[in-house]
């Protein structure tokens, strides 16, 4: 089920009114029947590939509590292969197939694999990764192993965050979920009012931005350089409103049913450098990543030839797991080299120089720039579209024929939506409004939903982290 | 208590206010560039044309698509609309069908000088291939903007995709298990039970055996050998098919409005998918037609059976399946919709 369909805007009220008025003890029944629904309204049998994923680690992650040395290793491996194994079947099986087609001419082997039909479960590479932090953390006795699956299996398929995260620890959303929340109205507003900001980011300004950038990326070398930029700035704006929507609605509907999530952004293009950057994008994966593969090769504690080494298979991974293409994969290391020039060049200016408030302009500037940059290889859907978009935005034009038109419905979404993140630097939509008097906050309210009935985008664009 | 439920009152009456508000506003200055959008235009069309015509008639490309040699550059309506005494005009559109037509047709109101619909019975709108085609989501968006709702209602569906907005790669697969699963009526004997494994037979080449001049396998020949497959070996369950839902909706539809309904079956290339695939197709597309007619004849719908009417050489496309005429395969078919209304 989509955040932004009416089926999610009734299946909400639903199931915080029935989650209100049943006892603490059967509410773990009914977030398990609704979070099951919300996924089967996607397909159907996939419910069954997120339960199998369910089993496997609350029984892996009771035999490795149970289990004394190398037994517990081997657990933990066996959770670990089931999760990437269902994962890679499932994402990477066809790529392999490709990349096998490909190569296999030039060492004579003239077979040809037809690909498979497979259809990858929605949000399978935030479920696995959520579900196997849950067995590493007990493998590493940070957690006590979950005894009763129901609980277990909310915690993987809890419906607001099931898809596209935030990647929660156990200790954070499965305790959440064993608590006994009372009815409260701050939670209720302060959900409600994370919906409603949610929504209006990903229907009007990345829905309102996403036919600019789809016009321009199918044919790149028809437009003009300045159309280019454009485009490639669109789109990491698109990006963020898409993913940073989704996580807030994500945010809203868990606040009200009593639950925090984590924010999973932290205004991410203020950021001052690639490093910073990444403490603020998608901070769950990013963290995920950090405690369960980075840490695990020595993390800074080897020596810098190994560190760099690291770093960059870390961000490499990172983007294979986004998609099943090369263009991830380079997408990564570029973040990579950015992180470790970042690293290096900012050990080099003095500290004085990084006080002064032009200095973090320009690094806000530069970091954008990059960001934007390396966007193209996230969005184009081969290397080759890659390299055409770069090589446009730098060519004069000379065969290009197109402007790339914007109406002004897209750049008065934005102006709101800037000004809005602006009003709300160090803190978050809903704390910052319900600071404000109440004729402030309906005037709030009385834009955003305006906003929504008559300028939210009607092309229908899916969230696009969905398909990770 | 009585604070929160005051809250919540009047925070409902605001949501009221703002979608009242919103309407006017969105029917003022966005409604129609919405309607351009979402390429349903087609209402504007049918607001104008159910007050100066007497028959409608409702169609797919077929109506306006023509040859590159034609000297006539007629639509099969304006066809039809001088050989008939009465007012002709067209409600057309690329790709749409029954469910586009249903929706359509309930804008038609109650003091319209229409009298009688003519609608395109298209056999190929029956099987999975065209029923779970990736133009469905786009047909399906159109139709949002064609309900008899308030504008911003439709607004309000088509941002929260409050329709079939299934993507592409899910059509496919659902595409794949019709093929794979869906029963074919077909001679016991006959090697294939399904369309995937007919197809598969057919588009390995050796059953078919098309070779060009060089011995080489004809592979043009065999792709619309397999098309012809994928698009026309189905049989039609009543009970399920979404487009007999539809078809029959709109003959409740007509008669709730009063409206005289002609459903006009269209030809299709009887002679390639003869000589292309054989008789085993041939029956089955024959039976389906003859369930068509009769299931509709017996609800009281003139139904018009073009479907061996034009001959192989005067469709326009050779290099897939269509029921896109030369003029004289418009004409066919106008004059046999036309005498059939005049009989009747």
């Amino acid at each position: 089920m989509l955040f932004n369909s009416l089926q999610f805007i009734f299946f909400l009220p639903v199931v915080v009114l029935l989650y209100y008025l049943l006892a603490h003890k059967y509410r773990w029944i009914l977030l398990f029947i609704a979070s099951s629904y919300f996924y089967s309204v996607f397909y159907f049998p996939y419910v069954f590939v997120l339960y199998a994923v369910i089993i496997i680690d609350y029984v892996c992650g009771l035999l490795i509590e149970r289990s004394e040395g190398r037994k517990r290793w081997w657990w933990l491996v066996i959770s670990i292969i089931s999760n990437i194994g269902l994962l890679s079947y499932f994402k990477y099986t066809n790529f392999f197939i490709d990349i096998f087609n490909e190569t296999a001419p030039f060492v004579h082997i003239s077979k040809h694999i037809k690909n498979l039909d497979i259809i990858l479960p929605i949000g399978l590479s935030f479920h696995t990764f959520q579900s196997l932090s849950y067995t590493i953390e007990v493998y590493r006795k940070k957690q006590k192993a979950e005894k009763h699956i129901g609980y277990f299996a909310n915690y993987v398929l809890f419906f607001p965050q099931m898809v596209a995260g935030p990647i929660e620890r156990y200790e954070r959303l499965g305790n959440e979920l064993r608590i006994s929340q009372r009815l409260s109205y701050e939670n209720f507003s302060h959900g409600l009012r994370l919906v409603l900001y949610g929504l209006f980011v990903k229907m009007c300004i990345a829905d309102n931005l996403a036919p600019m950038v789809d016009e321009v990326y199918q044919a790149p070398e028809s437009y003009y350089s300045s159309s280019v930029w454009m485009a490639m700035i669109a789109f990491a704006i698109q990006i963020y409103a898409d993913f940073y929507g989704y996580s807030t609605v994500a945010l809203g509907a868990a606040r009200m049913l009593g639950i925090h999530l984590m924010d999973n952004f932290k205004q991410p293009y203020f950021a001052l450098g690639i490093q910073d950057f990444w403490k603020r994008w998608h901070i769950s994966l990013s963290t995920w990543f950090r405690d369960y593969v980075f840490f695990s090769m020595g993390g800074s504690r080897v020596k810098t030839f190994r560190w760099i080494i690291n770093v960059l298979f870390l961000f490499a991974v990172s983007g294979f797991w986004h998609g099943a293409n090369y263009t991830f994969i380079v997408w990564g290391i570029l973040h990579g080299i950015a992180y470790l020039l970042d690293k290096g060049v900012s050990n080099i200016i003095p500290t004085q120089i990084k006080q002064l408030k032009l200095f973090s302009i320009i690094s806000m500037l530069v970091t954008f720039a990059v960001v934007v940059i390396i966007w193209v290889f996230f969005r184009a859907k081969d290397l080759t579209c890659s390299l055409a978009i770069l090589k446009q935005s730098m060519s004069y034009g000379i065969e290009a024929n197109k402007h790339l038109q914007v109406s002004c419905i897209p750049l008065s979404m934005l102006a709101i939506f800037v000004s809005l993140e602006l009003a709300i630097i160090n803190t978050r939509f809903d704390n910052w409004l319900a600071s404000k008097q109440i004729s402030f906050r309906w005037a709030i309210y009385s834009v955003l939903i305006l906003c929504l009935l008559l300028f939210s985008g009607i092309k229908s664009f899916p969230f696009i982290y969905f398909q990770f | 208590m009585k604070k929160i439920l005051f809250k919540i009152g009047l925070a409902f009456l605001m949501l009221v206010l703002y979608l009242v508000l919103a309407n006017i506003m969105y029917e003022k200055y966005f409604y129609r560039q919405d309607l351009k959008e979402s390429d349903a235009e087609m209402l504007l069309k049918i607001d104008s044309l159910q007050f100066t015509s007497d028959v409608l008639y409702f169609a797919e490309s077929s109506n306006a698509t023509l040859a590159d040699d034609d000297t006539c550059l007629l639509t099969i309506a304006q066809m039809i609309d001088s050989l008939s005494p009465k007012k002709v005009m067209a409600i057309d559109h690329g790709a749409i069908h029954a469910k586009t037509y249903k929706s359509l047709i309930e804008n038609i109101k109650d003091d319209a000088k229409v009298k009688t619909l003519i609608v395109t019975l298209n056999l190929r709108s029956f099987g999975a291939n065209w029923i779970h085609s990736k133009m469905e989501t786009a047909l399906m968006k159109a139709n949002v903007m064609y309900e008899q709702i308030p504008p911003i209602a439709k607004r309000i569906k088509l941002a929260f995709n409050g329709f079939d907005n299934q993507n592409d790669q899910m059509r496919g697969h659902i595409m794949e298990d019709h093929w794979r699963h869906d029963y074919i009526h077909l001679p016991d004997t006959f090697p294939y039970k399904n369309v995937r494994a007919w197809d598969n037979a057919v588009g390995g080449g050796n059953v078919l055996n098309f070779t060009t001049p060089n011995g080489d396998w004809d592979m043009p020949r065999i792709e619309l050998a397999t098309s012809y497959i994928k698009t026309y070996a189905f049989t039609i369950v009543p009970s399920s098919n979404p487009r007999i839902k539809d078809f029959d909706e709109i003959v409740e539809i007509a008669k709730r409005k009063k409206l005289k309904l002609v459903y006009n079956l269209l030809a299709e290339n009887m002679e390639y998918a003869d000589s292309l695939v054989g008789k085993a197709l041939t029956d089955v597309m024959k039976e389906n037609a003859q369930m068509l007619i009769k299931r509709y004849t017996d609800k009281g719908v003139l139904v018009v059976d073009n479907l061996s009417a034009v001959a192989g050489k005067e469709f326009t496309e050779k290099r897939w399946t269509s029921e896109h005429y030369t003029q004289r395969g418009r004409w066919t078919i106008a004059r046999n919709v036309a005498n059939a209304m005049s009989i009747k």
